[in-house]
């Protein structure tokens, strides 16, 4: 939970820059939810995106949610529609792990893994007003307190697992960022570069499989 | 950014979240997803991340005014990766990542 603190600060501090105020940050806070795409919102922003571009980077990011609610599905099977609606929208990254750890030790139950994420959410929404109530005070400079988020990325990435399609994928998604940028498409960059790393890594993954005798 | 364009991109990203979020736990009521959608969006991650790290940390050009303070970001970032791998928690990445860059670029 102190992670959504040191997180959170920052990235009130960026919806500060980009003239969001408390009420904005709150239902960001509470309706999405979601530490990458509130850093990506200012920070695409700032970077002079257009709003079409910021929605779509920021729903692909967003899809890696489908595998997590998806591996919750075993565990939802016997409870209420609306706690299991209420835990599937309140999943996150880190609560995610959280969780998973938890319900694969047993005598975890949804109930309580819904009460971890409401904690989290909690902490995540009140550390968001406090940087957006002290980001214009502090003077922190904007380009350390978005490095925060910089960092939270680079151990996002880290922390996949590495196998080789992970790795085709990460490098051309980067190569990709880089061209678009080249070609001044700085806009776009983030999604194009993503997608191509994506069907790279499945074009290379299916080759490796036929390559097996394996079949598609 | 104003109310109306704060609204759209608000709303936008609030909707596909919260699909992401519920509808496969609900559509799959207990089985799994297909296996050839399960690796497509296990492709996601890994893409999105190196992306967004890509974005943050590099441009064309980025050195033609000179090795310093350009590589800044970049040693901040190497950083930032042996935490990140021997922890594995985004606290201590978030506040080992400002901390080198705030020491490099106010040295």
């Amino acid at each position: 939970m102190l992670g959504y603190v040191a997180i959170g600060i920052p990235c009130g501090i960026l919806c500060d820059s980009i003239g969001l105020g408390p009420l904005e940050v709150v239902m960001m806070s509470v309706l999405f939810y979601s530490g990458a795409g509130q850093f990506m919102i200012p920070n695409m922003w700032l970077a002079g995106s257009p709003l079409a571009s910021i929605i779509l980077s920021v729903s692909l990011v967003n899809t890696r949610q489908m595998l997590y609610s998806a591996s919750f599905a075993p565990q939802c099977a016997g409870v209420s529609k609306r706690l299991a609606f209420l835990f599937a929208a309140t999943v996150t990254d880190e609560s995610y792990g959280v969780n998973t750890a938890c319900f694969e030790e047993g005598g975890w139950s949804v109930d309580r893994a819904f009460l971890v994420n409401v904690f989290s959410q909690s902490s995540w929404t009140l550390s968001n007003v406090v940087g957006v109530l002290v980001g214009g005070a502090i003077g922190i400079p904007l380009a350390i307190a978005s490095f925060a988020m910089t960092s939270i990325f680079i151990c996002l990435l880290v922390t996949q697992k590495i196998t080789f399609e992970n790795v085709v994928a990460a490098l051309t998604a980067m190569a990709g960022v880089f061209a678009c940028k080249a070609i001044g498409l700085t806009g776009p960059a983030i999604l194009v570069g993503a997608v191509v790393g994506v069907v790279a890594a499945m074009l290379v993954g299916g080759a490796r499989r036929r390559a097996k005798g394996g079949g598609a | 950014m104003s109310w109306t364009d704060f609204l759209i991109v608000f709303a936008c990203c609030a909707l596909t979240m919260l699909a992401c979020r519920v509808i496969p736990l609900f559509a799959l009521k207990g089985r799994s997803l297909p296996e050839g959608i399960e690796r497509a969006l296990g492709y996601i991650p890994p893409a999105a991340f190196a992306a967004l790290v890509a974005n943050d940390l590099l441009t064309p050009g980025m050195f033609d005014a000179g090795l310093w303070p350009a590589a800044a970001p970049l040693i901040a970032s190497l950083a930032v990766v042996v935490v990140a791998v021997k922890s594995k928690s985004l606290l201590w990445s978030a506040v080992t990542g400002v901390a080198a860059y705030a020491l490099l670029t106010l040295l």
